[in-house]
């Protein structure tokens, strides 16, 4: 292994790193002047610790010769600074609850690269992942707590921990195990039903009972996102996994029927279709938050009104759901675009080292999680900016939310992990 | 399975792709609408976030001034129609509206300050306006208004420059938040400025735009001699003098106000040079393009266009009644051309604005409008108006030691007793002040609003007096 081509790649992180602290330089300058906050000078020493967790990791990394992707890292610094200068700008308690999550999550990250790099010894634990993921989801429906009319939420004294978050990595950790090693049965078919082959139901059964007590579980807890997340990732690993594009139509249309079912059983589903539809005539009551998202994402313009100039604080919930609304006010169309920018190169990584792992295992959980990333920016962007109906999701590494941030820094790690195997390969042949 | 990990890659990313697309539609093609949405609070709080400048007359009198997060106007009801109000709930008027750029620091030559002002954290600060208008003559104004519905407009012939405009009944723009809702369902129509908004039939002070064109037509004209029978028949129409005048000279008829004198001098000029003539004293145009204020509320005069002038509606045109129809700014800017030789400056509000250093953004200049006839008809005209005031209708708006020239007008409508009207100017010889007075239904002009006039050119002559000595 050509140390000098690991040593290069790690410098390129510690360049990109350099930049996003100097993007976070000035924004804390920007609010540190405008004297946001109760004690001005917390945001200086918040930002400091902040890049400085990052930086200590990059070294760390540096220090064991870690070979994961060196672009990762500085993309979700961007990412996650700006989640602390948004929260900031818009409530400093905010922004100091997700500076004590981000040090966790940095630490998860380090955790998991530290302590797991032979992530290929994580696939012997697929029912684990499904028990420790159906417990989790059920925990909330009878000790939970209701937030924003989804009671997905655990009460833990100090913090609320929303277990559906973490059972998304659980779930691509559980599809990628079992695909892995059923993958050929499946793809094979030898059960005709309407036309198409399909596998017999004891290949499909665990996948299936699993996704099903997911969504049924989403459907008690009411949390729609949640829901829509699990079966489009579940989709888009079939397919990895199958190749079968069938049965993709086969889940589009049973998610349709579902989704047409739900709309007739459940009145908050309704609501959301209508509210959707036509905010504007119930901009009084079910349509004021999306109206007041349209009304932000208009103000920004091209450039925006800059950072602490906006009034993104009309709209309700702007700090979770809705920050890419914020965002978009005050940093405009051009800052909008470029976080949309980011998350496609964090997207792109991911099915880069997707591709590029030598084992189907490696190859099925990056894929899965880069698509889980990437389908959770989609859907809520979407969603504020009504071209979708909403859905509550967090938007990953900006939304507040520790359990999110956690739960994505675990992601990145795993996908970390992966790029630290295929990059021995990678970086042999970049040499040669 | 490499291909099928490219392709849902493909897939995602292109999603990515659409999601960016479409946000640039709704930034670029949605926002304009979406920014003047009338739930999107942001440019109310914008507002608010600014302090807005005040607005003062001629002598720096405060007209308007925001304290404490409220807009204040010293002088009530007096000063409501010119300047106008600012209410979150029911918009803006007057010149609150036609000068809000400079008020809330807007104005192209603002950005740099209000920038600073911004990234400093201060309190950004609007603008400064000085008006024309003065505060002593805009009071009177409306006192004599006071219980009648009328118009008052009071300017200087010289430049322009409006000194008061008064609309009678006021409202109380210090508590129109409370008020709006029965003040605007009041049958008398409080909030119509009707110095500017209105549209009356002018009557007998139109025929100083008929003198005009029939001098300019034929210079002659001057020295003919009518005769009045008291009344005129056309096609069988018949349109009636109060008495019959006899022989009269072209200066006898305006003195005496002669209708049939006028209306055959409307039947000779035919309908296309009466409409000209109406044009050229600003009928059918807005004197506000242009200006500082390009969007004040103003409903130019009017007449029948020539095509379809029928010759009973020509001879009743000519004497300002048919489908004449004119506001009191208008009727003053006729009496103002024929003080300024034939030249009609464009009125105006704003003096100067100043920034909160006091360093002057903008300062009016005055500028010709429309030239409405030329120096020779106007001094024949105004010698006709002088005498008018000595010895004729307008008797009641003569001063002691003051050349006034006037015109009387008592305008028939379908709303009841005749519109009572005066337009006219002081001193004859080298005039400082134009007015125009309407009083609704008030009867005869010369009686009802000629001695309302008399009122304002008197103390309009003084301050402007006391202004030239200082």
């Amino acid at each position: 292994m050509p140390a000098s081509t690991l040593g290069r790649s790690r410098s390129v992180e510690r360049k990109l790193l350099l930049y996003a602290g100097a993007y976070l330089g000035t924004g804390t300058a920007i609010l540190f002047l405008h004297g946001y906050g109760k004690v001005p000078w917390t945001v200086l020493a918040g930002a400091a610790t902040a890049f400085l967790s990052f930086i200590l990791l990059h070294f760390f990394w540096s220090f064991k010769g870690f070979g994961g992707d060196p672009f990762l890292l500085p993309l979700v610094a961007l990412l996650s600074f700006t989640s602390l200068l948004f929260l900031y700008r818009l409530n400093p308690a905010y922004a100091v609850r997700q500076f004590a999550w981000l040090l966790v999550g940095v630490a998860s990250l380090w955790a998991v690269t530290c302590w797991f790099p032979r992530y290929q010894a994580l696939a012997d634990y697929k029912y684990l992942y499904a028990f420790a993921g159906a417990v989790a989801l059920l925990l909330p429906i009878f000790c939970g707590v209701e937030q924003g009319g989804a009671r997905s939420w655990l009460d833990l004294g100090l913090f609320y921990v929303q277990p559906s978050e973490f059972v998304k990595v659980l779930l691509v950790l559980f599809l990628a195990a079992y695909l892995a090693e059923n993958r050929l049965l499946l793809s094979a078919g030898n059960f005709k039903v309407l036309g198409v082959f399909l596998p017999s139901p004891r290949d499909w059964g665990p996948m299936l009972v699993m996704l099903g007590v997911s969504l049924l579980l989403v459907i008690f807890q009411k949390d729609l996102g949640a829901g829509l997340i699990y079966f489009a990732t579940f989709l888009a690993m079939v397919y990895v996994g199958t190749a079968r594009a069938a049965y993709v139509l086969l889940g589009a249309l049973l998610f349709l029927a579902g989704a047409a079912g739900s709309y007739f059983l459940f009145d908050h589903v309704r609501l959301r279709v209508q509210v959707w539809l036509n905010p504007w005539a119930l901009i009084d009551t079910a349509g004021y938050q999306i109206a007041q998202s349209l009304f932000a994402l208009a103000s920004g313009g091209l450039w925006g009104t800059g950072l602490g100039k906006g009034m993104p604080e009309y709209i309700p919930a702007v700090h979770t759901d809705f920050i890419f609304a914020a965002i978009t006010e005050e940093m405009g169309l051009g800052g909008a675009l470029a976080f949309l920018v980011v998350y496609m190169l964090l997207v792109y990584r991911g099915f880069l080292v997707a591709v590029s792992s030598r084992d189907e295992f490696g190859s099925l959980m990056a894929a899965g999680l880069s698509a889980l990333l990437g389908l959770q920016a989609l859907i809520i962007i979407a969603g504020v900016s009504k071209l979708l109906p909403l859905t509550g999701i967090a938007l990953p590494f900006l939304s507040y939310g520790g359990s999110s941030l956690v739960a994505n820094f675990i992601l990145l790690g795993l996908l970390l992990n992966v790029s630290h195997h295929v990059c021995f390969d990678g970086a042999g042949k970049e040499a040669s | 399975m490499k291909q099928n990990i490219q392709r849902l890659g493909y897939v995602v990313l292109g999603c990515f792709v659409v999601v960016s697309l479409y946000l640039g539609y709704v930034s670029v093609f949605w926002g304009p609408r979406l920014n003047a949405h009338p739930y999107n609070r942001r440019l109310i709080a914008l507002e608010a976030r600014i302090q807005r400048g005040s607005i003062y007359d001629r002598q720096g009198v405060i007209l308007a001034q925001s304290k404490e997060g409220r807009r204040y106007y010293p002088l009530g009801e007096l000063a409501a129609h010119p300047v106008g109000f600012v209410s979150a709930l029911y918009g803006k008027t007057g010149l609150e509206a036609a000068l809000d750029a400079y008020l809330l620091g807007q104005a192209p030559g603002d950005r740099v300050r209000m920038f600073w002002d911004r990234l400093r954290g201060r309190v950004p600060v609007g603008n400064d306006v000085v008006l024309t208008l003065d505060a002593r003559l805009q009071r009177l104004a409306m006192q004599l208004l006071a219980g009648r519905r009328g118009a008052a407009v009071v300017l200087n012939p010289r430049t322009g420059a409006i000194l008061a405009m008064a609309s009678s009944p006021g409202f109380d723009p210090n508590r129109i938040e409370e008020n709006y809702q029965a003040v605007q369902r009041e049958k008398e129509a409080p909030l119509f400025n009707r110095a500017t908004q209105s549209a009356y039939p002018p009557g007998s002070t139109f025929k100083v735009v008929t003198a005009a064109a029939a001098l300019a037509a034929e210079r002659g004209t001057a020295k003919r001699v009518f005769d009045c029978q008291g009344s005129i028949t056309v096609d069988g129409f018949v349109l009636r003098d109060t008495v019959a005048h006899g022989r009269v000279s072209f200066e006898r008829a305006l003195v005496e106000s002669c209708n049939s004198t006028f209306a055959l001098l409307g039947l000779e000029l035919g309908a296309q040079r009466l409409y000209r003539a109406a044009r050229s004293f600003g009928f059918e145009q807005n004197p506000w393009e242009n200006t500082a204020t390009p969007f004040w509320p103003y409903r130019p005069g009017s007449l029948t266009p020539p095509e379809k002038m029928s010759r009973p509606l020509l001879a009743s045109s000519a004497i300002g009644q048919g489908e004449v129809l004119a506001n009191p700014l208008q009727m003053a800017l006729v009496a103002a051309a024929i003080a300024n030789g034939g030249v009609i400056m464009r009125p105006y509000f704003v003096e100067r604005v100043l920034d909160p250093s006091g360093r002057v953004l903008y300062r009016s200049e005055p500028r010709t409008w429309v030239k409405a006839t030329d120096g020779e008809v106007a001094e024949i005209i105004k010698k006709a108006m002088v005498a008018a005031v000595r010895e004729g209708t307008g008797r009641e708006a003569s001063l002691p030691g003051v050349n006034v020239a006037g015109k009387t007008g008592s305008a028939q409508n379908p709303h009841g007793d005749a519109h009572a009207w005066f337009i006219g100017f002081a001193p004859a010889e080298a005039p400082r002040v134009a007015v125009a007075v309407i009083i609704e239904n008030g009867g005869s002009g010369g009686i009802v609003a000629a001695p309302v006039a008399r009122e304002l050119l008197a103390l309009a002559l003084s301050l402007s007096g006391e202004g030239n000595s200082r």
